[in-house]
């Protein structure tokens, strides 16, 4: 055999691929790493992964180094006279049948220890969060302060937040990775998880993902959490339990006015959370300015979904509210039949709407699952044509003309963009 | 070679001593050997078919929000890339050593029901085209290879792309049935005499318990598959969300079938590798009795601890616990296995063939695997990991760095006993390289975007997630192993039509099948050999090297008396004809058998694609043409 | 797969040592014991579905309770589920008939009791004596036979009064489980009759005679009895625990 080409090839190829290697190295920073203590819970999960991960590491780099120095040691040599034939040793075997056992016992204890305290009820007091999921969205409900919302979850930093999770449909799993860890979302089936959010953590948002494979769009399954102070959770929590218009009789003001308000900052990519708001008291809504790169959507616009931004300045939300209020257009603009807009005409409720509830949709900094930011460009694409613009969707594609791979053709009854411009800047009233 | 003592009439044994050549032949064999072969070329054609789904995936996943296919159309092919890399690539590619090397270890001149064999084979192939074909007409099962329900019922998954799943699956069960059915048969009844169960061959040692885990762990699939099946077709509410259904009574019965398998899928591999490391280290296998008792270990625990593939589906702390608990045990018998392998290299002799070092980065990689694998055993650190691509990295170190490097090194030692022909060592030699560094660089940046954050089966990711480096690097890695592939492909194809060059014992092993020439007569042994102690061929030729071991026997002393030939390095190779010993008749009908039997599975394709009537009578049709080919087979002799 | 693996007749070792196996017995015997480890990981997966969605369905009818047609009303009685505001006319009765499956119970345990007298009989053939013994052998056969597919007949006559009581496989959960468990055994049951059918045909054609012929029988009979124990398992676990 010659051993020649092994000795320069091998290497070679290796120091290829440590080069490689390294430049993973770089200094980024990872805004969705599991090896964060925001939460009492992440922070158990982390004294047992330390514990387990300094045993493992230890494990691996004595035997690793055993076996190079044995491939290194009795290498073959030409020649060489047959090695002593050994056919066991009793108290060798012994000795590493027994060691795994030590390195298992400390990895064993707090295991169990942290299996039974995380899983134990959740403390009485806590904040109620109920979390549905959707294929492929998500829902969070507040039962004790009457709120509904969708995709973005406030919660209050030092107060403990018990999650009651259910699915709609197949299972999801629920997943903030720099918050907690994974609980499933199964049918016929409550599940639970606790934790509390660091006292001192400060005003942030964390990325959060289904965790389950849920079918064609599980990957755009995303949501957002809000960690606020309990002063601004409230202020949030107050003016999200409102119906976003009020009666239908005061509506038509308000939404006159508030058109009127934003016809001119009609193309700004994100909705200043700060832009004057005429409803009494817009609540606290996190501050888009506070939202890390990592937290605002990067998604790609499809190609094949066009829509001229410039129609969105002459959107009219009064119109809009027309539009889809009126029972003869539901055909067309049927947003109502699987949305919920507190009140206005209802045709479903909350427990069987298909789609997200939207009283204070312009409150949201996204919108599909967290695939793309809310603003107004993206809120008509979306209207115009969701089907393509988050494959599977359940949500219709509603431009006129446009091409619905739902119904294998072309939409005959639906919203001209014009019309979408006075939905999209009816939507961006209901703040 | 410290074989060149061996005598040079093997040179003569090619596959003309049976006798036979030509397509009609192989389709109509009943010899293991052959059929072992087949399963071999099968496996390595569905390798490069999920190899390249595995690529698309990399391809979309180099950047973030990738364009390079749909979300449809990926997750067709990470559904199809998992259940072809498991059902048709390295199940089979275990079958194909189970095939051509369990009668030869043994001692036998075939498997107990060579027929049945056969039709083993060919079920997996109709099967394995079955459930692969949907893939270019944009209809493959998109539900994952784990098909969790309620996802694949009519409600969520209407259309048939999980049709083909739920039917493919069956077929492949029958197949691995039969099959082991055949081999426990076989290893239980043909042994050579003397051949005792403490003499046996690790790799034969180790395939038993693989099969016992068939024979069990299958049935809970196909009663779960059934479920799904009777729901897609007839109506029945096992996973109907309406009706009350549970969707972990699927999750149940696929993990007490999905967790024994990922040990059906590794223990062949611990059981080549522990063929290849005494060869080459030129000494026995260091602590025979614990290795056999390990294996032993592990299947049973194996059985023991499938909910830990559902720590997050809320059990409640005990059952995660009790779980938990019995997942790290296994570490125990697994880390007697790495043990022993370093063991049986201490102190010896290192050859470095390309054999040698599969098996060497075997043992390296399959450790990290092991690692890891006690990293999410215990449930709270679980619950960062299940369903990222921590646990991505996780299982391709153990089923790519174990399972695929492990059987690589199987190929590269069994090539010459299979065809007479070496394979290049210097190609190999790239192949391996190849691998070994694409496989680290592709599934060892898994390990850093798990932790931090990125989920699995996801079709796209958004950028500034901090995942972009990673992503890139094993997209880059998996070029490398598709380099590897091509050139390990190019190997074997180039040595197949090779030189004739390989001795009966090129590797001076111990083991009973390098005592027959090299590839051996369609008889095997023209004579049952008295085996003598586990390394009978080593017994011969340095008895040395066996002087510790029990010679005597005697519980089998009188059988092999009075049933066998001393040992003896054989040199016999003419026809089977020739020298009187019967052989099974080459026959059709299993093929038809198995072909039917799929058509019959098939048909019910037509409930969703065309009518009731189609549906009825083309399933009546199979069946009968199934009764006629079984009965026609079953009423033909066998020799 | 059974019969395919029971049936390469001639599967002895080949070559000289035809005779040679490791522990003696023959090849189809051990692949039957391992088939039949197969079949009870099949049938603990269905019990045991049945026995997790028992009580978990939404509608009746129940196994063993009293329920309403128009209504999630359950009750011990038909007198309870009546005074709980069931319409009189919608009572829905308990579905399972334990009198009527304790008679068909009884005829495939007799069976198999026929099924040992049958391979008694062959075991003995040409041993003096014994000749009554063997030609016995055929009536006992024809017995097993007919007495499962009289337990055959017994399902054929449970399945059908259970869809007209508003029972099927579609009904519910407790209904899918059910027929699809001892749908399963029934067609086990069938196959075997099958068997011993195709035997009483190689008998009359030209006699259960030789060691390979009790082979035959033996495999057959395992089975057979693996079928009937499994039958106990389910009637008492499905039919008896309420």
């Amino acid at each position: 055999m010659n051993r020649t080409p092994t000795l320069r090839l091998g290497p070679t190829l290796m120091l290829v691929g440590a080069m490689l290697a390294l430049a993973a190295c770089s200094t980024q920073t990872y805004p969705n790493s599991t090896f964060t203590s925001h939460t009492d819970l992440n922070a158990d999960i982390n004294a047992v992964w330390n514990r387990v991960f300094v045993l493992g590491m230890a494990v691996f780099v004595i035997v690793e180094l055993l076996l190079f120095y044995v491939i290194v040691r009795y290498r073959g040599k030409p020649g060489a006279p047959m090695p002593k034939q050994v056919h066991g040793n009793h108290t060798i075997e012994m000795i590493w049948t027994a060691s795994p056992i030590l390195i298992l016992i400390p990895i064993i204890v707090p295991t169990v220890k942290t299996t039974f305290k995380t899983q134990a009820p959740a403390a009485a007091g806590s904040l109620q969060v109920e979390v549905y999921g959707h294929q492929w969205w998500w829902e969070f409900r507040y039962p004790e302060l009457g709120i509904v919302t969708a995709n973005e979850l406030y919660i209050p930093t030092g107060k403990t937040v018990n999650f009651t999770l259910q699915t709609r449909d197949v299972v999801h799993s629920f997943w903030t990775p720099r918050l907690a860890g994974k609980r499933d979302l199964i049918t016929n089936k409550v599940n639970h998880m606790w934790y509390t959010p660091d006292p001192a953590l400060a005003e942030d948002v964390f990325n959060g993902f289904c965790a389950e494979y849920c079918g064609t769009s599980h990957a755009n399954m995303r949501f957002r959490v809000y960690t606020v102070s309990q002063q601004d959770f409230d202020s949030w929590a107050r003016h999200q339990k409102t119906e976003a218009i009020g009666s239908p009789a005061l509506a038509a003001a308000r939404v006159a006015a508030d058109s009127a308000a934003r016809r001119a900052p009609a193309r700004a990519s994100v909705i200043p959370a700060a832009a004057p708001a005429p409803v009494e008291d817009a609540g606290y809504v996190f501050p888009a300015g506070k939202m890390g790169a990592h937290t605002v959507p990067k998604t790609p616009m499809p190609a094949s979904v066009k829509f001229d931004d410039a129609l969105l300045a002459q959107g009219d939300a009064a119109r809009g509210r027309t539009l889809i209020t009126t029972p003869a257009n539901l055909g067309k603009a049927g947003c109502l039949t699987c949305h919920v807009i507190k009140g206005e005409q209802a045709y479903v409720n909350d427990d069987v709407a298909r789609g997200p509830n939207l009283t204070h949709v312009a409150s949201r900094h996204t919108i599909a699952g967290g695939i793309y930011p809310l603003d107004p460009s993206h809120l008509a694409h979306w209207i115009k044509n969701a089907q393509v613009m988050k494959p599977g969707t359940s949500m219709n594609t509603f431009g006129l003309g446009e091409y619905s791979p739902l119904l294998k053709g072309k939409v005959t009854v639906g919203l001209t963009d014009a019309e979408i411009a006075d939905v999209v800047a009816y939507l961006l009233t209901l703040k | 070679m410290a074989s060149s003592a061996a005598p040079a009439p093997a040179f003569a044994a090619a596959p003309a001593a049976t006798g036979q050549s030509g397509l009609w032949s192989w389709l109509t064999t009943v010899d293991h050997k052959r059929i072992g072969m087949l399963y071999l070329w099968t496996s390595l054609a569905f390798l490069f078919v999920g190899g390249t789904e595995a690529f698309i995936l990399r391809l979309q996943l180099a950047h973030p929000n990738g364009q390079v296919v749909s979300a449809e159309v990926y997750n067709q092919l990470f559904t199809m890339h998992g259940t072809t890399m498991i059902f048709l690539v390295v199940m089979p590619l275990s079958a194909a050593f189970f095939n051509f090397l369990i009668p030869l270890q043994i001692g036998a001149r075939d498997v107990a029901f060579p027929r049945l064999n056969a039709f083993s084979y060919w079920v997996y192939l109709f099967g394995g085209i079955f459930i692969t074909l949907p893939v270019f007409f944009n209809v493959a099962p998109d539900a994952g290879w784990f098909g969790y329900a309620p996802l694949t019922t009519n409600q969520f998954s209407p259309g048939i792309h999980i049709d083909f799943w739920v039917l493919g699956l069956q077929i492949l069960g029958v197949s691995s049935l039969a099959a082991a059915v055949n081999f426990i048969t076989t290893i239980i009844h043909m042994r050579a005499p003397g051949m005792s169960m403490a003499r046996m061959p690790m790799f034969t040692w180790m395939s038993f318990v693989v099969q016992f885990m068939l024979v069990l762990a299958f049935p809970a699939i196909t009663i779960a598959l059934f479920f799904l099946q009777f729901d897609r077709f007839f109506g029945t509410q096992f996973y109907e969300l309406a009706a009350g259904a549970d969707p972990l009574l699927w999750q149940h019965l696929f993990w007490i079938f999905g967790h024994p398998e990922v040990y059906i899928l590794v223990l062949p591999t611990f059981g080549l590798v522990s063929e290849i490391t005494p060869t080459f280290s030129e000494k026995p296998l260091f602590g025979y009795n614990v290795m056999v008792f390990s294996g032993i270990l592990i299947g049973f625990l194996g059985f023991g601890v499938w909910a830990h593939h559902m720590f997050a589906v809320g059990m409640g702390a005990t059952a995660d616990t009790i779980f938990g608990i019995g997942t790290m045990l296994i570490g125990i018998p697994t880390g007697i296995k790495i043990f022993n392998w370093i063991a049986t290299m201490w102190g010896g002799n290192l050859r470095f063939t390309v054999a040698m070092k599969f098996a060497i980065a075997f043992v390296a990689l399959f450790l990290i695997g092991g690692v890891s694998g006690v990293m999410h055993a215990s449930p709270p650190t679980d619950l960062q990991q299940t369903d990222t691509y921590f646990i991505v990295a996780h299982f391709h170190y153990v089923l790519f760095g174990g399972s695929v490097m492990g059987i690589m090194g199987g190929i590269y030692h069994y090539f010459p006993k299979m065809t007479g022909r070496f394979l290049s060592e210097k190609l190999g030699n790239w192949h391996f390289w190849m691998f070994f560094i694409g496989m680290n660089l592709t599934f060892f940046p898994m390990h850093f975007s798990g932790m931090l954050g990125m989920p699995r089966r996801v079709y796209t990711y958004d950028a500034g997630q901090g995942w972009d480096t990673f992503n890139l690097i094993s997209t880059i890695g998996v070029v490398f192993q598709g380099i590897g592939l091509f050139v390990f492909a190019y190997n074997f194809l180039k040595s197949w039509k090779g030189e004739k060059n390989a001795p009966g014992d090129p590797w001076s092993a111990g083991t009973l099948e390098w005592s027959i020439p090299s590839p051996p007569p369609e008889y095997n042994f023209a004579q049952l050999p008295i085996v003598t102690s586990r390394y009978p061929l080593w017994d011969i030729k340095h008895p040395e090297r066996t002087a510790e071991l029990r010679h005597s026997d005697p519980d089998t002393a009188v059988v092999a008396e009075a049933h066998g030939v001393p040992m003896l390095e054989q040199t016999e190779t003419r026809t089977a004809k020739a020298l009187g010993i019967p052989m099974p008749f080459p026959t059709i009908k299993p093929l038809f058998a198995a072909l039917f039997m799929v058509m019959l599975f098939a048909s019910l394709i037509f409930l969703h694609t065309a009518s009731l009537q189609v549906a009825v009578v083309s399933m009546i049709g199979t069946t009968l043409l199934f009764i006629g080919a079984v009965y026609s087979w079953l009423t033909s002799p066998l020799e | 797969m059974a019969t395919a693996a029971i049936a390469e007749s001639s599967a002895a070792p080949h070559g000289e040592h035809t005779h040679y196996t490791t522990t003696g017995l023959e090849n189809r015997k051990i692949a039957m014991w391992t088939l039949i480890g197969s079949e009870c990981m099949i049938f603990a997966s269905l019990i045991s579905t049945y026995l997790v969605y028992k009580g978990r369905s939404k509608v009746g009818p129940w196994p063993h309770d009293w329920g309403c047609k128009t209504s999630a009303i359950v009750g011990k009685t038909a007198a309870a589920v009546q005074a709980a505001g069931c319409a009189a006319a919608d009572v829905m009765k308990p579905v399972l008939d334990i009198p009527i499956t304790s008679q068909s119970t009884f005829v495939l345990l007799m069976s198999s009791l026929a099924m040992v007298l049958a391979l008694e009989g062959v075991e003995n053939h040409g041993k003096p004596g014994y000749d009554r013994w063997y030609k016995g052998s055929r009536f006992w056969l024809a017995m097993t036979a007919l007495m499962g597919a009289a337990f055959l007949g017994y399902q054929a006559y449970e399945f059908t009064s259970f869809v007209h009581e508003g029972l099927t496989i579609r009904t519910n959960l407790f209904g899918s489980s059910f027929f699809t468990l001892t749908g399963f055994h029934g067609t086990h049951v069938a196959v075997g009759v099958l068997w011993l059918v195709s035997l009483l045909a190689i008998d009359m054609k030209r006699g259960l005679k030789g060691a390979t012929d009790v082979l035959l029988v033996d495999i057959a009979a395992l089975y057979w009895h693996f079928v009937d124990v499994v039958w106990i398992a389910i009637f008492t676990l499905i039919y008896l625990i309420q």
